[in-house]
């Protein structure tokens, strides 16, 4: 089953963006987009994976030994970075929705208009 | 547009890129096997060349220094962004102390909770510390010893109360913490440019394999990154606490002197 890890990346994001269609609430949507946002961390730990391989660090043994692809780890910790850093500003911008408009549904949200 | 088309034009969607994906799926490199050149080369070369123990560290700091320089960027644009929203509709009166409804009773602590949270934010703050000083020896970085010195405000928060706690961590600090790291870090960026170097070229000595200073430039960026996250986790956590105010000022600044 050497293509189970890209199906579950492709199904993760899948129910993420399930999630996303059928939302009734604004702070669930963006946690449905923070699974879609896994998604592409399982793929790119899973591109960067080799059996038998240790971590790519070379503190207790030389370098040479068998180690991950260090340069898909460091995607995946810019990925988390900054998917942190938007999850909040996501949030934020929701609790202003929340404030002007009085809810978080997107069923009953209309476009903004001139305030009269 | 309803729930219904809403889940119609998903299914059409996924009618679409099932095929697609399944193809992509057969199409890519069977999992574990080793493929990519770039990081068998990291991983052989740069302990030799750079004096690092831990690659992952080397790849975020020296190989792909300017992607990191970019993602740094839009880290502290993202929370510029979340401070300017919040504060905006809160307005620019900002108190430094936190705010008091009259006759609401502020349940107390018990002792224990109080205890335990001290020592485990002490510990906190300290392993994030560690874990961010070691970036370039051992698992971690930047990044992750910033969000652990983050979080442990949240410990001291849960020991404290709020009032406490505001009086413990102030907003401008934290300002300066994630403005001057992210300043250090295109400082660091920008110095070997000025010297007639390429943008973060490890012009710095590179110090002992497996020693606190290894890596050069690295631990000046990498120190630089940790504050910053630091102070960002800080700051929004901050800023989401401060939400709880009413923006009319009904709440009354605690008169404590």
């Amino acid at each position: 089953m050497s293509i189970l890890p890209w199906l579950t990346a492709a199904w993760l994001f899948g129910i993420g963006v399930y999630g996303v269609v059928t939302s009734r609430h604004y702070v669930h949507l963006i946690g449905c987009l923070t699974v879609c946002q896994s998604a592409t961390y399982l793929l790119l730990l899973s591109i960067g994976y080799w059996w038998g391989a240790g971590p790519p660090i070379f503190y207790d043994h030389p370098p040479g030994t068998p180690a991950v692809d260090p340069v898909l780890q460091a995607l995946v910790l810019t990925d988390i970075v900054v998917g942190a850093a938007v999850t909040a500003l996501l949030l934020v911008i929701a609790l202003q929705v929340h404030k002007r408009r009085g809810t978080l549904d997107p069923q009953s949200l209309r476009p903004l208009r001139p305030s009269q | 547009m309803t729930t219904p088309w809403r889940l119609a034009l998903f299914v059409l969607a996924l009618i679409v890129l099932v095929p697609a994906v399944w193809h992509v799926a057969l199409a890519l490199p069977a999992f574990g096997a080793p493929t990519e050149q770039y990081g068998a080369a990291v991983n052989a070369l740069l302990t030799a060349t750079r004096h690092v123990t831990n690659m992952v560290a080397a790849v975020n700091f020296d190989v792909r220094g300017f992607d990191t320089l970019g993602e740094e960027s839009m880290l502290v644009c993202a929370v510029t962004g979340a401070v300017v929203l919040l504060r905006g509709t809160r307005g620019e009166s900002m108190t430094d102390r936190a705010g008091k409804i009259p006759g609401r009773a502020v349940a107390p602590r018990t002792d224990a909770t109080v205890l335990v949270c001290r020592i485990a934010a002490t510990l906190t703050l300290l392993f994030g510390v560690y874990m961010a000083l070691h970036g370039t020896v051992t698992p971690g970085g930047g990044f992750q010893g910033g969000a652990i010195a983050g979080s442990s405000l949240m410990l001291l928060y849960l020991g404290e109360g709020y009032e406490s706690w505001r009086r413990m961590v102030r907003s401008p600090a934290l300002d300066v913490l994630e403005g001057g790291g992210a300043f250090v870090f295109v400082g660091a960026a920008a110095v070997p440019l000025m010297l007639g170097y390429a943008l973060l070229q490890n012009v710095l000595p590179f110090g002992t394999p497996k020693d606190l200073y290894s890596g050069g430039l690295m631990v000046v960026a990498n120190f630089a990154v940790g504050v910053s996250v630091a102070g960002s986790f800080g700051l929004l956590l901050l800023e989401f606490m401060e939400e709880t105010r009413s923006p009319d000022s009904e709440s009354m600044p605690d008169e404590e002197d």
